[in-house]
């Protein structure tokens, strides 16, 4: 059968960018602009979605004001190892070309006639830092319209922009990625776009565990991100290709707001750089609780705990909930209609717990950003060790930068038909099951797992029985989802790809016998010191899970000989 | 709950159905008008009722936020 009477339409372009959120546009611009074929699909539509759909309020990290590329590299380094305990878990050398090319970024993006600048003309400079000091190193925006302005960009640069598309796999030829089969989550189309590289920039994934207010009846989405975005497509869509994934034994640890204003949890403080103070129910102030310290305010009777920003004067107040109107307006709806007024409230904070995989883990990039499959880019959220707005931008730019010399010598690699076949196969079959499974029940059948097998304390007892039921959702369920139409044909998808990065992530922590940071484990209640820098990275060969250890690089010498 | 469209206010310009990062609504072809036909995966994030040019839109939060 010819490719053409196998699927509902062909496109061919250079490069194939999957996710048009502020990673995936910068990136889709950027490699127009030198001239190439650029394709950009988005599951939802890109003028408001993903992370960044509903604005944001604050934008980057730059070496400025004194400190260094080399403290910044210091200070995300502590950061990671705040939640995740000693040792390195990501690239320094990645981290280091991001702040390398961070005001190279900043010029690019006001090139773009994207506002970067305060109401006065001038850079407004977060005053204090996220810990309460001084730090003046990230830029304070008004993105309430971040993603239309990108999209209008977009547009212009003469991108092909194709809304409501999500990816079902990636097409392969030997070892490279020659493309990807979608459908299009309205009409049900099945398309092929056959690309000589392609850049997935589809953001985290969280839904293998419960939203951050858990208190659901019927909505089962009230993730603090954007859950179209959480899936995470992109890391299973790689995963299956044969590209490896790294650090999915770290999930992300937050303290939950439960009177969740949507803008931050357990993070006010973040926002505008004002410093919110911790306190146990008793007015015992604390600065800050990790999973141990939660557990023993809690034994000890001190919790609930909370955040307030009462002590703070009213100009304070005033420039808090300016960020609030950059980054999530509904929060003032929110705080109305539960009566609450958000200058004095007090946020209860809700135990710790695995929630998303934010801190470090991801597609496995080298400092190309290039992943273990030879055409195949990852940027934004999606890479492993890479996340926030600023380094989503940044490492946009850079890989649309510079693609052009991948292209060039890609060549034009045919699609296997057979390939496509199968795909096609899996995508659609959910259509034809009439009597089935609601995705959502599958989905919280899987999130239950999660929470119930692996959460916080783990041990291997739990994490194998986890295991042993989710093969059997599999085998059971998997192939009994049901979709009437194109829409829970998407659920469907999506669902699939919890799955298989649930199965990654459960695999993952059994086989890290040991407790560090956050990561705890019962039965092995001591460190590793031969664990000490080193991942965990996983990837598909002949159809098995292949999980390797290995060593976080060094940072290279000439970039260490900035210190000085 | 959820995403609630006030059709005495709404003009039917299709802005949510357009925008909604979730796609709860879909498009009534016959009246020309949107209908939350995805409630139960609505987010609350707020686009929709704060693209709405003519405010048809209100978000209401249902107990099991509280």
């Amino acid at each position: 059968m010819a490719l053409e009477q196998l699927v509902d339409k062909i496109i061919k372009t250079d490069v194939l960018v999957i996710g048009g959120g502020i990673a995936g546009c910068p990136a889709a611009i950027k490699a127009a602009e030198h001239g190439l074929d650029v394709t950009i699909v988005e599951k939802s539509k890109i003028e408001r979605s993903g992370s960044a759909g509903q604005g944001i309020d604050h934008y980057g990290i730059f070496p400025r004001d004194g400190i260094t590329k080399m403290e910044l590299l210091r200070r995300w380094e502590a950061y990671q190892s705040r939640f995740n305990g000693d040792g390195r878990f990501g690239d320094p050398n990645i981290i280091y070309k991001y702040y390398d090319s961070a005001f190279w970024a900043l010029e690019e993006l006001e090139k773009m006639g994207i506002p970067m600048k305060w109401d006065d003309g001038e850079f407004y400079w977060m005053p204090h830092g996220r810990y309460g000091g001084v730090n003046r190193i990230m830029l304070r925006v008004h993105w309430q319209n971040i993603k239309p302005y990108m999209a209008g960009v977009l547009k212009e640069s003469g991108v092909n922009v194709l809304n409501r598309i999500m990816i079902v796999d990636l097409l392969t030829n030997n070892d490279k990625i020659v493309g990807a089969t979608a459908i299009n989550t309205r009409t049900g189309e099945f398309i092929i776009i056959k690309a000589k590289a392609v850049i997935i920039a589809t953001g985290l994934f969280a839904r293998c565990y419960d939203p951050e207010t858990p208190l659901f009846w019927k909505y089962k989405f009230r993730y603090h991100w954007c859950p179209a975005t959480v899936s995470g497509d992109g890391w299973a869509t790689a995963y299956r290709s044969g590209a490896e994934l790294a650090n999915m034994d770290i999930t992300g640890w937050h303290f939950r707001a439960r009177d969740d204003l949507t803008l931050s949890f357990g993070n006010l403080n973040l926002n505008d750089g004002i410093a919110g103070k911790f306190l146990t129910w008793k007015g015992e102030e604390f600065i800050f609780a990790n999973a141990h310290k939660y557990h023993e305010l809690e034994q000890n009777g001190k919790t609930p705990i909370y955040q307030t920003l009462e002590h703070l004067p009213d100009d304070y107040h005033k420039r808090m909930e300016v960020a609030y109107v950059d980054e999530r307006l509904i929060s003032f709806k929110i705080a109305e209609d539960r009566g609450f007024n958000p200058r004095t409230h007090w946020y209860e904070l809700m135990p710790n717990k695995p929630l998303n995989f934010i801190t470090a883990s991801g597609i496995s990039i080298d400092e190309n950003f290039k992943a273990s499959a030879k055409g195949l880019y990852a940027i934004g959220d999606c890479a492993a060790g890479f996340h926030s707005c600023g380094h989503a931008v940044v490492s946009g730019l850079l890989v649309g930068d510079s693609i052009n010399t991948y292209v060039a010598e890609a060549g034009d690699l045919a699609v296997d038909e057979a390939q496509v076949k199968s795909q096609k196969q899996v995508a659609l079959a959910p259509l034809a099951v009439k009597k089935g499974t609601e995705p959502m029940e599958l989905e919280c059948a899987i999130r239950y797992i999660c929470e119930r097998y692996v959460g916080q304390f783990k041990s291997e007892g739990k994490m194998r029985e986890g295991l042993k039921r989710l093969a059997s959702l599999r085998r059971v369920f998997l192939p009994s989802l049901m979709a009437n139409n194109p829409h829970y044909l998407m659920r469907c998808l999506e669902v699939r790809n919890i799955m298989d990065l649930t199965e990654v992530h459960i695999k993952a922590c059994l086989e890290r016998m040991e407790t560090r940071g956050n990561f705890i484990r019962l039965d092995y209640p001591e460190k590793d010191p031969s664990r000490d820098n080193m991942l965990t990275f996983q990837h598909i060969e002949n159809g098995k899970m292949k999980l390797e250890i290995r060593q976080v690089p060094e940072l290279k010498p000439e970039y260490a000989r900035e210190r000085k | 709950m959820a995403a609630k469209i006030d059709f005495k206010r709404c003009v039917g310009c299709g802005r949510c159905y357009d925008l909604c990062p979730i796609d709860v609504f879909t498009w009534d072809e016959e009246v020309n008008m949107p209908r939350v036909t995805y409630e139960e995966e609505c987010w609350h994030c707020g686009i929709c009722w704060m693209e709405c040019p003519k405010r048809a839109i209100d978000i209401t939060f249902p107990a099991s936020f509280w």
